[in-house]
């Protein structure tokens, strides 16, 4: 067993603290690329359906009335698509916070092998 | 004095078995990735959307040959199918946002199958805005599931 000083630099807490922040940074940066391509996926569905309905409608094909109706269902799916969203920006966190745990949780283990 | 440090010693030691043990605990916020829930999603909106398309290629405008008895049974397949697809998200946790899309998509199923029935018609106009509907829904519900992944990776 090594001798323990008690004035031993045995857990720098800033660093660690930077580590982790790095970490997250890192993971955020790296993912963020699949929320931005979803997100312009939906942007461009929303346009193709909204120049059906548009079409739909100057031909006579749907009534105003259905139309109406329709504009409703396009908060829906809006709706949806946001929630899709949602779960992706929840599981880059997810990501990142498991990432900077496993720092500190490392940082932690190496003061176990140092010192014991 | 060597009493002292060695009483420091012991409760840092305690602390950091505390963090070791609460940090082994992994965050969640997402549901795990669910493989055959994928597959299961990608085969409803294959046969939902086999379905508008037969119905606009194959049966005529005309004569009643889109009469809402002709699709019935079909309609209320996917019903069941959607159903199915909702209950498996609701029992998982933390699966709230998954749930929803399910619900929104089973919401709107209902509606123009309703509007089937009611008028016993669908125009061409209508099975072409349902089709592109329910394949925005689903690419929402596959594009969240396949999301998942990303929580699931390792992290680098």
């Amino acid at each position: 067993m090594t001798n323990l000083q008690t004035n031993d630099p045995i857990f720098d807490i800033n660093e660690v603290l930077a580590q982790m922040l790095g970490t997250v940074k890192d993971t955020v940066t790296d993912n963020w690329e699949e929320v931005k391509s979803v997100a312009n996926e939906f942007l461009n569905r929303r346009k193709e359906r909204l120049e059906l309905l548009a079409e739909l409608t100057l031909t006579g094909d749907l009534p105003i009335e259905k139309l109406k109706s329709r504009l409703e269902d396009e908060k829906l799916v809006f709706e949806a698509e946001l929630h899709a969203i949602a779960i992706i920006s929840k599981a880059i966190a997810q990501k990142a916070a498991n990432a900077a745990l496993d720092v500190l949780y490392n940082a932690i283990k190496k003061i176990f092998e140092i010192k014991l | 004095m060597l009493l002292q440090s060695r009483l420091q010693i012991q409760s840092l030691l305690i602390l950091l078995a505390l963090s070791l043990s609460f940090i082994s605990c992994k965050v969640q916020l997402v549901a795990p990735y669910d493989d055959g829930m994928v597959q299961q999603i990608e085969t409803t909106a294959k046969e939902i959307d086999r379905f508008y398309l037969i119905m606009l290629e194959v049966t005529p405008e005309e004569e009643n040959g889109r009469a809402y008895a002709t699709f019935q049974e079909q309609y209320i397949n996917f019903e069941v199918e959607l159903n199915s697809l909702l209950t498996k998200n609701k029992v998982k946790p933390v699966n709230e946002h998954s749930a929803r899309i399910c619900e929104i998509t089973l919401q709107l199923w209902r509606k123009y199958k309703a509007e089937h029935k009611e008028q016993d018609y669908l125009s061409d106009g209508e099975i072409k805005l349902n089709r592109k509907t329910f394949d925005d829904l689903f690419f929402a519900m596959l594009s969240a599931e396949k999301g998942k992944q990303i929580a699931n990776n390792p992290p680098e």
